[in-house]
């Protein structure tokens, strides 16, 4: 079937990425991209081709109004594929929709493609074991997996207003807090700098914390510093008596690697490490190691991220 | 307060074996309850000693997610639902609409609890498809639950922020695994969990009606679960450049 | 007959009735407890008492000063109106009242330090509620009263003339001794022979797979009190706050909120409350006393009247996962007990992973070897550890042993799951080792992991695996005897060794000399520590502490690496891997250069 490609995301910055998805999808259902935006069109949103503007609906959410809004504005345009990304709010609207469209739907895309009566999508599974390539047929909605696309920079075409009418709502929001900062959630973070016993002393670890957040990071360690000298509180504490962590990048500094350890990070998709030791254990379960001391490798390593700056 | 509570019998990632091209065998995997179905399990639990009622466990799978669906019952679930299906992976359509059958069935609800997501794939979409078919409220990523008899509040994690809010009744609601810490049972509750009632109902006698849209599997194919153990040398200065640089191309850090 | 004459013989009839009381009532009680006071039972008791003397530990030779105290002092009353006609007799008398004084003096102080101490620990780590604290005072100056009665008793033999004063003081005493002393005395006596490896299972699976009994029938955990059974009743109610258990248990010393004194006597109370039988334990005992417990058997080993702590808090334990309240780090351990076989959560199949590297064979079937080595998880999958099992197996391939592994069929043996309180997950894992080494027809293992080798020694054999279990620092020194391990015999690396005995090992299975003889061979110089042998403090792993983490103020491994540095040796040998684990972590924090390194690998390095 032909159609336009339709992009959509609550979250701006996830919002230009499914764009430059979209526009690379289009033309294997010889449509055109479409940039869906609530209320009014976004500022931070960078896509090319048309932006259609949902009017009615509140541009806030929630997304079960948004769902409702989207599948009106769907059944009246017809669009053969429509990208979600899959934030918290969005695997939501992808959901209602494609209930609502009664149209198959295909989760966590980092790739996709179409042949024109079908559309392919690369996801991960089983924990990031796992590559697979998944088709349903057209029409479809496919969440986007953030991070997986480059942002559009392509310039908005024309506008286009649709109105969308106003849909019930049923879930009341009562109040909406920023996360609590200084809080540390390593289960949710992406990438983890966990410190060990080669660092030397507690005053030493603001260093890490450094590196941590040039890396988007968070700080974690070993057991000894948090159960033993109580540098760190326990919620940092990283290992099989702590807490289990999957980031995307687990760097592992001075930390010789008890199993005890090894255990509560084994599943990390890429672990690097720096030890003074060779023989260190930690390096068995590492991608990339650099055997050295952490006090001239850390200020190497944040030389080195900032050098493309 | 009836609560019914969705449990998925999950691929064991952990003990994942590939044949010799990388693919992974997924038939005769092992597999386990979903790590976050069992905070779904725990959610459901406490709603009932909070305000009293039933706890169904409900799943859709083949013979082998009874196992799971037992582990439901072990942890304190009064009655269970077995949906009994071809393993249909990766298709959330059609698990949400043999489940929300499947609940149409085994009664009233006013609550029906899931995990945020399964631990296997991952795509958080069955739980509000649930609801949208269901015509039930959703609230998803609850960290927090209070339950009364017409409302439900809860505060819901999101990226960057924690919502606040309020829904009424009947509802479906999806919990992160910081809600709660599941309680685990002992072989014993196991075993005599046997001996509370499961429904079995086949999927093509919910889905008579209708089918639902097909997902099909192309390719699957494993990333390398060894680790590279590259050692980078060179001065302090090249290893560390070697090594952002190595980052930066395996795409886990965005500097 | 004069006036005080008659007085003489009022007190000495009284004093004789109250000799009689205490006999009736310890008869009551054995009676009332199912403990038969035969003959051979006191003998046996008797030698057990004089035994414990060996251990070292100073509460016993308090106890026996107040156990011959009181019998010297009962004697000597009984028969007071005819010391005049057997001067012997009165001499022999007064010669053992010299000693007995001695010990009794240092009882009471003793009693004295630890009555500050239990306060002290109730205030601060217990947070013990008023009621109880008074309580407990007024129990401890009993016992101060009644060692302060015999003594005075014992003083008054020396003055003929006041023989009666001796009987209205004996009389007070003995009325204290029928009160408070008899229960935990019948206590003892059954219970003395009961060892600290000898747990009890409220079911058996293969019983329950088989039908014997309804599966729904099977009741784990102690919910109220009414389910406690008489042995752990008897052993709570005998308690009469002697201390010694808190002045041993390491979680106590560790600031940990545990004193096994408080537990037993928190639930004696309840028991004697309102509702009593009915009421909850769990309302008293909190989670992390329960799981403070590292089951080191610290106090069950120093406990003068036969108090079994450790019954208690398994059946607590049980109860409480019973119950399901197990945080993640707990759960996660049955967890991967259930899923992967080993505590980790690590892959079966890379279990042998360092055997094929170490040239090790796998024992499979058509294949046979004199003994089968138990790795166990530890030295198994830890690599620190695993210079364990490869110094072993060098050890034993120099030595010309015949041996084998099991690979990936041996299976944790489910020690740490029985001791959380899975008490099924344990019996599971049992079962499935037990049929896999019945199919290969093992018959002797040697282990080097104390917990393996006591669960294959002492709790298999309740479920059928009966095998010849030795502990591979049994097998180390008849190898040295032996001659089969070339070991230098002098002194010529000058390596000064301290040796920590491990609980299961030591306290548990009385194995103490053989590490000793394997490490002295190996020419290394032994520099002991105070707590050593039977009295050897914990590192904190046990009782599955290695897999959680409880409130404390500092970790047993670091007061334990203090006591070997305090030695002034340079090594610290271990016997354990959990051991080895902890106290490796705990010297490294401390930075002071003490080398932790287990037996094995000492004796490995110094093979010529």
């Amino acid at each position: 079937m032909t159609g336009d490609v339709w992009s959509f995301s609550e979250n701006a910055a996830v919002a230009s990425e499914v764009a430059l998805a979209a526009e690379g999808l289009a033309p294997a259902v010889q449509g055109g991209p479409v940039v869906v935006e609530v209320g009014r069109a976004r500022d931070g949103v960078r896509g090319g081709g048309e932006r259609l503007v949902l009017q009615g609906c509140p541009q806030d959410g929630p997304a079960e109004a948004l769902a409702e809004c989207i599948s009106r504005a769907a059944k009246s345009l017809g669009p053969a594929i429509i990208l979600v990304g899959a934030t918290r709010e969005g695997r939501e609207v992808a959901a209602r929709l494609a209930v609502k469209l009664d149209v198959g739907c295909l989760p966590e895309a980092s790739r996709i493609s179409s042949d024109g009566k079908t559309v392919s999508a690369e996801r991960s599974v089983y924990a990031g074991r796992v590559s697979a390539t998944l088709t349903s047929p057209l029409p479809c909605v496919v969440t986007v997996r953030p991070g997986s696309f480059a942002k559009s920079t392509g310039a908005t075409g024309t506008v286009r207003n649709y109105d969308a009418g106003t849909p019930e709502v049923r879930v009341r929001r009562l109040g909406s807090s920023r996360r609590e900062t200084g809080s540390v959630d390593l289960k949710s973070a992406k990438v983890i700098v966990s410190a060990g016993r080669g660092v030397k002393r507690k005053e030493d670890l603001p260093m890490l914390e450094g590196l941590a957040s040039e890396m988007k990071g968070a700080l974690g360690c070993s057991r000894p510093l948090s159960s033993d000298l109580g540098w760190l509180s326990e919620e940092h504490h990283i290992g099989l008596t702590g807490v289990v962590v999957k980031p995307d990048l687990y760097l592992a500094v001075g930390i010789s690697g008890q199993l005890q350890h090894i255990a509560g990070m084994k599943d990390s998709k890429v672990v690097a490490a720096v030890n003074t030791d060779r023989d260190a254990p930690i390096f068995q379960a590492s991608d990339y190691g650099i055997v050295g001391d952490l006090y001239q490798v850390v200020p190497a390593l944040r030389k080195a991220l900032s050098a493309r700056h | 307060m009836n609560v019914a509570v969705c449990v998925k019998h999950a691929v064991d990632e952990g003990e994942l074996r590939f044949d010799p091209a990388g693919r992974p065998l997924i038939e005769g995997a092992a597999g386990k309850m979903g790590a976050f179905d069992k905070n779904a399990v725990e959610a459901a639990l406490r709603v009932r000693s909070e305000v009293g009622g039933e706890v169904v466990g409900v799943t859709v799978g083949g013979a082998d997610a009874r196992k799971s669906l037992k582990e439901a019952l072990a942890m304190g679930a009064d009655r269970g639902v077995h949906v009994l299906d071809e393993p249909h992976l990766l298709n959330p359509s059609r698990t949400s609409a043999l489940l929300a059958a499947s609940l149409r069935e085994a009664g009233q609800f006013d609550l029906v609890l899931c995990a945020e997501g399964s631990s296997d794939t991952y795509s958080g979409l069955v739980p509000p498809m649930v609801a949208e078919r269901l015509g039930y409220a959703y609230v998803g990523y609850a960290r927090k639950l209070g339950v009364t008899a017409s409302e439900v509040r809860a505060e819901r994690s999101l990226e960057e922020s924690i919502e606040s809010v309020a829904s009424p009744l009947p509802a479906v609601i999806s919990v992160v695994s910081e809600a709660n810490e599941p309680r685990y049972p002992t072989l014993i509750q196991i075993m005599q969990a046997s001996k509370k009632p499961v429904a079995e109902v086949r999927a093509q006698d919910l889905l008579s009606a209708g089918g639902t849209h097909s997902v099909t599997i192309g390719s699957m194919f494993a990333h390398s679960t060894d680790r590279k153990r590259i050692f980078l040398e060179g001065t302090t200065d090249e290893a560390a450049a070697k090594l952002v640089d190595a980052l930066r191309k395996e795409g886990v850090i965005s500097v | 007959m004069d006036e005080s004459a008659l007085v003489y013989v009022a007190l000495y009839l009284a004093s004789v009735a109250s000799v009689a009381l205490i006999a009736a009532v310890s008869v009551s009680y054995s009676k009332q407890s199912s403990i038969r006071l035969t003959p051979g039972r006191l003998a046996g008791l008797t030698k057990d008492e004089f035994a414990r003397l060996k251990g070292g530990e100073p509460v016993f030779l308090m106890h026996l000063s107040i156990a011959l105290g009181v019998g010297v002092s009962i004697v000597a009353a009984l028969v007071e109106p005819a010391l005049g006609y057997a001067p012997l007799l009165r001499d022999a008398i007064l010669a053992a009242s010299v000693p007995l004084l001695g010990g009794l003096t240092a009882a009471l102080v003793w009693r004295v330090q630890r009555l500050r101490q239990s306060k002290r620990i109730e205030r601060d780590l217990l947070k013990s509620g008023r009621d109880f604290s008074v309580a407990s005072t007024w129990l401890q100056l009993t016992l101060v009263a009644a060692i302060a009665l015999t003594m005075t008793e014992l003083a008054l033999t020396w003055a003929p003339s006041l023989a009666g004063a001796g009987f209205l003081v004996g009389t007070a005493r003995n009325l204290l001794v029928a009160v408070y002393y008899v229960r935990p005395g019948v206590n003892l006596a059954g219970s003395y022979d009961r060892p600290l490896s000898s747990m009890a299972s409220p079911f058996k699976l293969g019983e329950v797979l088989e039908g014997k009994y309804d599966i729904s029938q099977v009741k784990v955990g102690v919910g109220k009190m009414g389910d406690f059974d008489a042995r752990e009743r008897s052993s709570y109610d005998s308690c009469v706050e002697i201390g010694a258990c808190e002045a041993s248990c390491p979680a106590t010393a560790s600031g940990r909120p545990l004193s096994p004194r408080v537990l037993v006597r928190e639930l004696s109370r309840l028991g004697k409350g309102e509702s009593g039988a009915d009421s909850d334990p769990l309302t008293t005992v909190g989670d992390d006393e329960l799981w403070a417990c590292t089951s080191c058997g610290a106090c069950v080993s120093s406990c003068p009247v036969g108090v079994k702590h450790l019954d208690i808090v398994y059946d607590l334990r049980r109860e409480l996962v019973g119950r399901g309240k197990l945080d993640r780090e707990k759960s996660a351990v049955l967890e991967n007990l259930a899923r992967s076989q080993n505590p980790y959560g690590l892959k079966p199949s890379s279990r042998a992973d360092w055997a094929s590297a170490a040239g090790v064979d796998v024992l499979a079937e058509g294949r046979s070897a004199e003994y089968l080595y138990w790795v166990g998880c530890v030295s198994s999958y830890d690599q620190r550890a695993q210079r364990i099992s490869r110094s072993l197996a060098k050890i034993l391939k120099g030595a010309g042993v015949s041996f084998a592994i099991l690979g990936e069929g041996e299976l944790c043996t489910g020690d740490p799951a029985r001791r959380l309180g899975e008490e099924g997950r344990f019996q599971e894992l049992a079962y499935q080792n037990i049929r896999k080494l019945a199919s290969l027809g093992v018959k002797k293992i040697v282990a080097s992991c104390p917990h393996c080798f006591n669960s294959l020694k002492n709790d298999y054999p309740a479920f059928g695996g009966r095998y010849e279990v030795v502990y591979y620092t049994q097998l180390l020194s008849d190898l040295v005897r032996e001659g089969r391990i070339r070991l230098p015999g002098t002194k010529v690396t000058e390596i000064s060794v301290t040796l920590h005995d491990a609980c299961y090992a030591a306290r548990y299975n009385n194995i103490f000399d053989e590490p000793r003889l394997a490490l002295e061979a190996s020419g290394v110089e032994l520099k002991e520590m105070r707590r050593r042998r039977e009295t050897t403090f914990c590192c904190g792993a046990g009782g599955s502490n290695y897999w959680f983490k409880v409130p404390q103020q500092r970790s047993m491994a670091s007061i334990r690496a203090d006591e070997a540095k305090g030695t002034g040796a340079k090594t610290l040998s271990t016997e354990c891997p959990f051991c080895l684990s902890m106290l490796d972590d705990a010297t490294k924090v401390s930075g002071d250069g003490l080398e932790v390194k287990d037996i094995a690998e000492i004796v490995a390095e110094n093979m010529v």
